[in-house]
C-alpha cells in the first residue's frame, strides 16, 4: 500500500452527521412500535431502609396497566463486573440503599395511566441509619450498607513499588497535601431511556450504551436468559462520557415489564432521574505526598485516596485505580505507594468519568508546581525531566511504545509563552499546565479484542460488520474511514452494521479508548484480508504481481504501469463467478498482560499503547467576588496519527469545556443523601459564553500498533484540562486549594487565607 | 378533560389537531406528528434541545402549550431542507464538524437560523451570545460558532434558500 493516504488523516465530514442535522437520527426515546407501552419507575424516598413488603395489586387493577413489577419478579441475581463485586440486584428486595433507587415499576398504555398506577403501589419500609461521608462510613460502628464489605470498604487497591519510606527520608524536599473534590454529573444531553421488546423468546433492547456486548452479557445474567436471546440493537446515543458504560437498573426494569406484558415497553427517564438514578461520578479525598530531589526529580510518591463509591460496586476496582495509572503512565516514579479505597455510602450509583480522578490529578500537578517554585525550578522543566518517553517502563511495568509527551509539553508551553508568564504571575492572573497519559485498550478478559467481518457487494461497495459503538465521539465515521482507505473506495460506498449483538462479533465497546485502537484495528485487518483477495484476482487478470497493485477511487491499478487497471466491481463479480465471493474477517487483540488484575495483580502491561497530552490554562481571578474566568486555553494531544483531525479537535474542545471549565463550576451538592442539583437549572454546565479562546495542537506520534498509527482522539485533555485550571489558580494565588471545584467562595477562602499568612 | 382544537402551519403545511389542553408543543410534535428532531433533554426550559421556530422566534417547545400556538407558523428541523437541498446551516454544521452526539443539534441549528434570519451577518460575539441559550455537552461550542459564521458567509445561498 502506498504511503500517501487518501482518506485517513483528512478532515472529512463524519458519516453520522447528515442524519443528525436533518433530525432523522433516531435516539432511544424516539422509537415507536405497535402496541408499545409506557413505563414509569417508583423510586426509594429513603437513603437506607429495609423493604418489608411491596404490594402491586392495586396498581395492576388500574385499567390500561399491562404489567407491574418489583425485585420479587426478578431472578435473584446480582450483577457485578468482577466476581468479587456482584452486589447489585438493580431492583432490591432486601433494602434500598440510596434515594432514587428503583423499587417497582409499571407499564401502561399511556403516561397518565402509568403515573396513576405508580401512586397505588404500596411499599413498606423500615428506615435505617444512613451514612453519606466516606470517611465516616469507614469508621467502626458506621451503618453497614452491604454485609460483604466490612467498614463499607468496597475495594482497596494497594500498590507498592521500590522503597517509598527510605526515598522519602532521603528526599531533598517533601510535601504532603490533601484535596477534596465533589463528584460531578455526566449531564449528557440525552436522558437515559430504554426500549425493551420481548417476543418469541427473544428480548430486543435499545438504549444508549458504550458497549452492546457487555450490556447484553449483564442482562443475560440478570434475566437468566441465554446470551443469544438478549439482543442489544444499534441506536444513536446522546453522549456518554463514561456514564453509559455499565448496565443500568432501567434496563432490567424495562426488560421485566416487556417479558410480563408481552409487548414493547419504553422507559424514558427525566433529567432529574438521569442524575439521581443512573450513574454519577465519584467524590474523592486525596492525600498526596511527594519527595523531590534538589534538581526536581520525583524520587517518591505516597498516596492515600478515598473514593465515595455510592451504594454499589459498579466498576469499583477500575474506578479506584485509574486516577493513579493515568498519572504513573505519564511520569517516572522510582518509588511509589498507592492506597486507594472505594468506600460505600448511601448515595447514588457511581461510574467512571472521562475526567475521572480530578482532585488526584489536579492536586498532584499543583503540588508539583509549588515544589518546583520552592526549588527555583520551572514547571515545564520539571515535567520534561520526570515525564516518561518511549521505551521506558511505568512503575507498574507497562512498556511505553510511542510517546509524544515531550512534544505536547514543548508545543503547549511555546505557544502560550508559559515560561515567561509563569514566574510573572500575580494575584488575579495565572497560568497552569496539566499533563497526562491515557491507556488505549486495557484488560477486559476475552472482551479486550475486537473482530470484524467485511463483504464486498456486487456493485463494488462494501459492508462492514463490527461491534464498535458510537456515543457521539465519531467512532462510526472512524471505522468507515479506515475501511475506505484500505479498500480504495469512497466513504459513501461503505455500509456499516455495528453495535448490534446479534449481527456483530465481540468488541470491548467504547471503554478505555478501545474504539479506534482496538475496534478500528480489527476493521483494518478484515479489510486488508479482503483487499488481498481483490488484488490476487486482479493480478491474474492484469498480468502483474499482486504487490504492484494499489486500490483507489474504486479502481485497482498497477503502480508501475498505471494504465493497467480495472474497477473493483469487476473483480467482485469475477469472484462471484468463481463461487468464492470476496468476504473476510479480521480481528485485533491488544498486546496487554491478560493476567493483570486490578486488585490482586496490579502490574504487567496495562494497555496496547498510551496517548499523551498537555493542557495549558490561563485564568483571571476577580479578587472581590472570587470568580474565575478563563480567557485562553491551549491543548496539545498526542493521538498517534489523527484519523480525522477535525474530529480530534472536536474531542479536545469538548474536553476543555467538560473537564476544564468544569473545574470552576461543576459539582454535585448533597444534603443527607438528597442530590440538591439534579437538573440543569441548578447544575450549571458551561455555555458558549463561558468558553475560552481555544487553541488545539495535534501531535502525531505514529503508534506502531494503532490503525494507520492512530491511538485515541482526545481523552488526555479530558483528564488534564482540570489540572491545568487548578494549576493556573495555584499560580495566581501562590497557595494550594483544598477543595474542588474552584467556585467563587472557595477562591475567596484561598485568597483570605493567603492574606492572613502574609501578615 | 376536553380536547382543544388547534390549527397551525408546520413546515408550510396546514395542520388541524385536537390536543389535550395541557399538552406541550414538544409532545404534540413528537408524539402526534412524529417530528422527532426536537429533543426533550430537560423539560424545564434550561437546555434548548427542544427549540423550534414559532412565527420567526426560537421557542422552547417544552415550555409552550400547544393551544397557545393556535394560528402560528412553526418551523422544525425537518422543515429546513428544501427540495432535497440542505439549508446552509445544516451544510455548515456538517462541514465544520459542529455535530458530535447530535442531541443538541436541531435546537442549535434552529436557534442559529432565527438569528441569521434577523441578522444575516452577525459578529462572532453575537453568535456566541445567541447560542448561549442552548446547552451542548460535547463540542465545546467552538465548531458550532464556526459553523454559524460559515453559514452566514454563504449569504447568497442563504437568502435564495429562504
Ligand atoms: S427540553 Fe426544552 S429547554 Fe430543555
Ligand atoms: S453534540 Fe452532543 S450535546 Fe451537542
Amino acid at each position: 500500500m502506498s504511503d500517501d493516504l487518501n482518506i485517513v488523516g483528512k478532515r472529512v465530514v463524519r458519516s453520522d452527521t447528515l442524519a443528525k442535522v436533518t433530525g432523522q437520527a433516531r435516539y432511544t426515546a424516539d422509537l415507536k412500535f405497535p402496541n408499545m407501552l409506557t413505563a414509569k419507575v417508583l423510586r426509594s424516598p429513603f437513603p437506607h431502609a429495609r423493604i418489608l413488603g411491596i404490594d402491586l395489586s392495586r396498581a395492576l387493577k388500574v385499567p390500561g396497566v399491562k404489567a407491574a413489577i418489583s425485585g420479587f419478579d426478578a431472578y435473584g441475581v446480582k450483577w457485578g463486573v468482577f466476581r468479587y463485586t456482584q452486589d447489585h440486584a438493580m431492583l432490591p428486595t432486601d433494602k434500598v440503599r440510596y434515594v432514587g433507587e428503583d423499587v417497582a415499576a409499571v407499564a401502561a398504555v399511556d403516561e397518565e395511566t402509568a403515573l396513576e398506577a405508580l401512586s397505588l403501589i404500596k411499599v413498606d419500609y423500615e428506615p435505617l441509619p444512613a451514612v453519606f461521608d466516606p470517611e465516616e462510613a469507614m469508621q467502626e460502628g458506621a451503618p453497614q450498607i452491604h454485609e460483604a464489605y466490612q467498614n463499607n470498604i468496597n475495594i482497596h487497591v494497594h500498590i507498592d513499588v521500590g522503597d517509598v519510606d527510605r526515598a522519602m527520608a532521603e528526599a531533598f524536599l517533601v510535601r504532603e497535601d490533601t484535596f477534596k473534590a465533589a463528584g460531578e454529573a455526566y449531564a449528557m444531553m440525552e436522558p437515559y431511556a430504554v426500549v425493551a421488546s420481548y417476543a418469541n423468546g427473544f428480548l430486543e433492547l435499545w438504549m444508549p450504551n458504550a458497549g452492546p456486548h457487555v450490556r447484553a452479557k449483564a442482562l443475560s445474567n440478570l434475566l437468566k436468559m441465554p446470551l443469544n436471546r438478549v439482543r442489544v440493537r444499534h441506536i444513536y446515543s446522546g453522549g456518554a462520557f463514561g456514564g453509559r458504560s455499565e448496565v443500568s437498573p432501567g434496563d432490567l426494569v424495562a426488560s421485566l415489564l416487556s417479558i410480563k406484558a408481552g409487548r414493547p415497553v419504553k422507559l424514558v427517564l427525566s433529567r432529574e432521574e438521569n442524575a439521581t438514578s443512573t450513574r454519577q461520578i465519584h467524590d474523592m479525598i486525596a492525600t498526596v505526598k511527594t519527595g523531590m530531589s534538589r534538581d526536581g526529580t520525583i524520587v517518591a510518591k505516597d498516596y492515600r485516596v478515598i473514593y465515595d463509591g455510592g451504594a454499589y460496586s459498579s466498576t469499583g476496582p477500575i474506578a479506584t485505580s485509574i486516577p493513579f495509572y493515568v498519572y504513573e503512565e505519564c511520569y517516572r516514579f522510582p518509588n511509589v505507594r498507592y492506597n486507594g479505597y472505594r468506600v460505600l455510602t448511601n448515595k447514588g450509583i457511581r461510574g467512571m468519568y472521562g475526567c475521572h480522578g480530578r482532585a488526584f490529578l489536579a492536586g498532584n500537578e499543583s503540588q508539583m508546581d509549588l515544589m518546583a517554585k520552592e526549588l527555583g525550578l520551572d514547571p515545564v522543566d520539571v515535567r520534561l525531566k520526570n515525564g516518561l518517553s518511549s521505551g521506558e517502563m511505568t512503575a507498574t511495568k507497562s512498556l511505553i511504545t510511542s510517546c509524544g509527551l515531550a512534544q505536547t509539553i514543548a508545543r503547549a508551553s511555546e505557544s502560550t509563552h508559559f515560561k515567561e508568564k509563569w514566574p510573572k504571575a500575580k494575584r488575579g492572573k495565572g497560568i497552569g499546565m496539566g499533563c497526562i497519559a491515557i491507556m488505549c485498550g486495557f484488560p477486559m478478559g476475552f472482551r479486550s479484542g475486537s473482530a470484524c467481518y467485511v463483504k464486498m457487494n456486487d456493485d463494488g461497495q462494501a459492508t462492514i460488520v463490527t461491534g464498535v459503538v458510537d456515543n457521539g465521539q465519531g467512532n462510526e465515521s472512524v471505522v468507515i474511514q479506515v475501511a475506505s482507505e484500505v479498500l480504495g473506495i469512497p466513504m459513501e460506498d461503505i455500509n456499516l452494521i455495528n453495535a448490534d449483538t446479534e449481527a456483530t462479533n465481540l468488541d470491548p465497546g467504547a471503554y478505555s479508548q478501545a474504539a479506534t485502537f482496538v475496534g478500528a484495528n480489527a476493521v483494518r485487518v478484515a479489510c486488508e484480508n479482503a483487499r488481498r483477495k481483490i488484488t490476487a484476482i486482479a493480478a491474474e487478470k492484469l498480468g502483474v504481481p499482486a504487490e504492484d497493485l494499489d486500490l483507489k477511487d474504486r479502481m485497482v491499478f498497477s503502480m508501475t504501469t498505471p494504465d493497467k487497471k480495472m474497477p473493483v466491481r469487476w473483480i467482485v463479480r469475477e469472484a462471484f463467478f468463481r463461487g468464492d465471493p470476496i468476504a473476510a474477517t479480521g480481528s485485533y487483540f491488544p498486546k496487554i498482560d491478560i493476567e493483570r488484575e486490578w486488585v490482586s495483580r496490579p502490574w504487567g502491561q496495562m494497555a496496547g499503547t498510551f496517548s499523551f497530552g498537555t493542557s495549558v490554562a490561563e485564568v483571571r481571578i476577580d479578587s472581590h467576588t472570587g470568580r474565575i474566568t478563563v480567557p485562553r486555553f491551549t491543548a496539545a494531544h498526542d493521538c498517534g496519527r489523527p484519523i480525522n483531525p477535525m474530529a480530534v479537535e472536536g474531542q479536545m474542545e469538548g474536553s476543555i469545556q467538560q473537564a476544564g471549565i468544569a473545574a470552576i463550576m461543576e459539582g454535585n451538592l448533597w444534603d443527607h443523601g438528597f442530590l440538591l442539583n439534579p437538573d440543569l437549572l441548578e447544575y450549571k454546565v458551561p455555555l458558549a459564553c463561558d468558553m475560552p479562546e481555544i487553541d488545539t495542537i495535534i501531535i502525531s506520534s505514529m503508534d506502531p500498533e494503532g490503525p494507520f498509527g492512530a491511538k485515541e482522539g482526545g481523552l488526555t485533555i479530558r483528564m488534564n484540562a482540570y489540572s491545568a485550571i487548578a494549576c493556573a489558580v495555584t499560580n495566581a494565588t501562590d497557595a494550594l486549594f483544598t477543595e474542588l471545584p474552584l467556585t467563587p467562595d472557595r477562591v475567596l477562602t484561598i485568597l483570605e487565607r493567603k492574606k492572613g499568612v502574609k501578615k | 378533560m376536553k380536547a382543544v382544537k388547534v390549527n397551525f402551519r408546520i413546515n408550510d403545511e396546514p395542520v388541524a389537531l385536537e390536543v389535550k389542553p395541557y399538552e406541550t408543543l414538544l409532545e404534540t410534535l413528537r408524539e402526534r406528528l412524529d417530528l422527532i428532531g426536537g429533543k426533550e433533554a430537560c423539560g424545564l426550559g434550561s437546555c434548548g434541545a427542544c427549540t423550534v421556530i414559532v412565527d420567526g422566534i426560537p421557542l422552547r417547545s417544552c415550555l409552550v402549550l400547544t393551544p397557545e400556538v393556535d394560528g402560528a407558523s412553526i418551523t422544525t428541523i425537518e422543515g429546513l431542507a428544501r427540495n432535497g437541498r440542505l439549508h446552509p446551516l445544516q451544510e455548515s454544521f456538517m462541514e465544520k464538524g459542529a455535530v458530535q452526539c447530535g442531541f443538541c443539534t436541531s435546537g442549535m441549528i434552529l436557534t442559529a437560523k432565527a438569528l441569521l434570519d434577523r441578522n444575516p451577518r452577525p459578529a462572532r460575539k453575537e453568535v456566541v451570545k445567541t447560542i448561549s441559550s442552548n446547552i451542548c455537552r460535547c463540542t465545546g461550542y467552538k465548531k458550532i460558532v464556526d459553523a454559524v459564521l460559515d453559514a452566514s458567509l454563504k449569504n447568497k445561498a442563504y437568502h435564495i434558500n429562504n
